[in-house]
């Protein structure tokens, strides 16, 4: 339980995974124009980010490493990954169109996401249980949604702005991003596994 | 326009005019995690080059036998194949540069880069524009992470070529209090704002 | 038909042709890297152990100790490898004792402490004040090692854990008996004991009745509030239960469980010097 709760704050404020680790940068610079395809973007990836570690993880633990197949980890995973991210775009078509409208066009970016192979990858580095990794999945990509929901509050508010005619665009965003990720640091060794 | 321009081109394109990380802005991540020293941003490169090559070259020859429906899946497993091969040689003969790109050795599979070419160049045209394309966008992905490392490590560290004390060259005197920003999270992100400002301004100046 | 048939057969295809291909690769590496990491792993044992043959490797609870051995079989050195919780993560290290557990080297292999302030465990002035000390000095800060002011969390917790380590060594490998002390024989009285935590000295009280602890009170401490608290009242709860100084310390507060448990061993031994 205290392992579970460390994980949750920890990978949620002090290893930020876009701010602290730098995973899933591209889709943080991409989708953070706006807040509202922000939070579409985030409950896409809280979704796919979790179901891909639970089927990776079982994966890991009952077939690569029972046969001593672990150098497959890289090719298997990211085929599990893109496989999970059609499969889910055709259930939730058929299902819930509505759903689907709001997150469809999401979801092939988040294959190219690397913040969920990095998910996968590190929840079975750190030699996370099995609940253990359901919960940090969770936790990494609260995380991601948080800094890319606040990233796109801020962004919103930039339009406004009167920025130098060099930095106008991604140059400024990064800035942002720096200084963004510098409160974040605030955060750091507050807690460690 | 003469065929030998077109090699040249394809080559060019990739290292200043499309310069994948200060003008398309793709393969962040790496981008930004590893540069803390020239090392480990040089090393990162080379071996995201170097599967961006193999994989062009692979998916090239094999344009005419994978079928469009299937062709993502494919180009997935290629490349992940060789993102493997990659990281089983740097673990047995670059371990130290191993243990310092981490997890981030298995990401080059996720590397934007190197899928979006595959995709938007590699699966279209023949063999040996394919090669000089990721040669091209693979020495302008290794020129990147090296400014961004070598700005990072001087103001971060003080040093170049470092962290081996054998290699590592002390540009200042003792009394040097390195600024610690640059080599935490934050100060990326920053240095690589600024530089793609600078970027800017150098590519107005010259009209490119 | 066809056409699925088609697309499933190139994606087996191209499946097999990976797996094979890194196959081949993984059997190629692989006895590479073993032998790799071997030769490294005898390179460092080198640099502090120059004349040494064979080694042999034992693993007690998390310490790892590698004895080395010289041609003629006799003991010449212990290379421990431990893992201590830092201010920011794990410190993973190497402690290398001459064949008498006297300390000859600190390596430090992987730590995350923050840059120019925690990381001064790397540096050899930290590491200095131990070269040369053994299990029979204090190794307390304080009295013969220090802590460097501004990384009080990152040095003392090393302090702790190179304290730990030596006692372990020297027990397990060297002959060297702890001193337990048998409750049983202290005569009926209340004592008084101290001994570093983690933030300076603890000191207890200790009421002996019968051959028994019946009463510990914690009279002075300085400890970090939230470390003291998973302490204490549990370490002299579990003392008592157990009528044993052996308990387990809660992890993420082992200075100060430890301060505590030391602190009474003081208190009883100093009552068995008095009353001998």
């Amino acid at each position: 339980m205290e392992k579970i709760l460390s994980i949750i704050f920890i990978y949620i404020l002090v290893e930020n995974f876009v701010l602290q680790r730098f995973f899933g940068i591209c889709p943080f610079l991409g989708v953070s124009r706006k807040t509202e395809t922000a939070m579409g973007m985030s409950m896409a990836v809280i979704f796919v980010m979790t179901l891909a570690t639970l089927v990776t993880w079982l994966l890991y633990t009952y077939i690569l490493v029972p046969f001593r197949l672990e150098y497959m980890q890289i090719v298997t995973f990211i085929l599990v990954i893109a496989g999970l991210v059609q499969f889910v775009e055709i259930v939730m078509r058929k299902i819930s169109p509505v759903l689907y409208q709001g997150l469809g066009i999401f979801l092939p970016l988040i294959t190219t996401n690397c913040a969920v192979l990095a998910v996968a990858l590190l929840a079975v580095r750190q030699e996370f249980t099995f609940i253990e990794s359901i919960f940090f999945a969770i936790a990494a990509s609260i995380g991601f949604s948080l800094a890319l929901v606040i990233m796109a509050g801020i962004r919103e508010r930039l339009e406004m702005a009167k920025v130098p005619q060099a930095l106008e665009g991604t140059a400024i965003t990064l800035i942002t991003a720096g200084i963004l990720s510098l409160a974040f640091l605030g955060f750091k060794g507050m807690l460690t596994l | 326009m003469k065929s030998d321009n077109v090699y040249l081109g394809d080559l060019t394109r990739g290292i200043v005019k499309e310069n994948p990380v200060f003008r398309l802005v793709l393969g962040m991540c790496p981008t930004l995690a590893v540069t803390v020293f020239i090392v480990n941003g040089f090393g990162m490169g080379l071996a995201a080059a170097a599967v961006l090559i193999a994989s062009n070259l692979v998916i090239s020859l094999l344009r005419k036998f994978i079928p469009m429906e299937v062709r993502i899946p494919c180009f997935i497993v290629i490349i992940a194949t060789f993102v493997t091969i990659i990281e089983m040689v740097l673990q047995a003969f670059q371990p130290a540069l191993y243990e310092a790109l981490g997890v981030f050795v298995p990401l080059i599979v996720v590397n934007c880069i190197i899928l979006g070419r595959a995709e938007a160049f590699a699966s279209k045209r023949p063999v040996f524009r394919s090669l000089a394309d990721g040669v091209g966008v693979g020495i302008g992905f290794i020129v990147a992470l090296v400014i961004l490392s070598t700005v990072r490590e001087i103001l971060g560290q003080g040093t170049i070529l470092g962290p081996d004390p054998a290699s590592a060259i002390h540009l200042f005197g003792a009394n040097f209090e390195p600024m610690a920003l640059f080599a935490q999270p934050s100060g990326a992100f920053i240095a690589l704002g600024l530089l793609m400002g600078l970027v800017n301004v150098i590519f107005k100046r010259f009209n490119i | 038909m066809r056409n699925i048939l088609r697309l499933s057969l190139t994606l087996v295809v191209v499946g097999i042709v990976s797996a094979a291909l890194l196959t081949g690769m993984y059997n190629l590496t692989t006895p590479i890297i073993a032998e790799r990491k071997e030769a490294e792993y005898r390179e460092s044992l080198q640099c502090c152990f120059p004349d040494f043959d064979t080694f042999e490797t034992v693993e007690l609870e998390e310490d790892k100790f590698d004895l080395l051995y010289d041609q003629d079989g006799d003991l010449v050195g212990i290379m421990a490898t431990a893992v201590q919780q830092g201010y920011d993560g794990d410190i993973t290290y190497n402690l290398a004792f001459d064949g008498e557990g006297k300390i000859i080297d600190i390596i430090i292999i992987s730590h995350s402490e923050t840059p120019g302030v925690g990381e001064v465990i790397t540096t050899d002035d930290f590491q200095e004040q131990f070269i040369g000390k053994s299990y029979e000095d204090p190794l307390t800060t304080g009295e013969d090692v220090d802590t460097v002011s501004g990384a009080t969390i990152s040095t003392s917790s090393m302090i702790g854990s190179i304290r730990r380590v030596t006692g372990v060594a020297a027990e397990s490998f060297l002959g060297v008996e702890s001193e337990e002390i048998d409750i049983a024989t202290v005569p009926d009285g209340v004592y008084s004991g101290s001994a570093p935590g983690a933030g300076g000295p603890i000191s207890v009280e200790v009421e002996v009745s019968g051959g028994e602890i019946i009463r510990i009170d914690v009279l002075d401490q300085n400890e970090t509030p939230t470390y003291y608290i998973e302490s204490y009242p549990l370490i002299p709860e579990q003392i008592i239960a157990d009528q044993n100084l052996d308990v387990d310390t809660k992890t993420g507060a082992t200075l100060s469980a430890e301060g505590i448990i030391n602190a009474v061993r003081d208190a009883l031994s100093g009552a068995l010097e008095d009353g001998s």
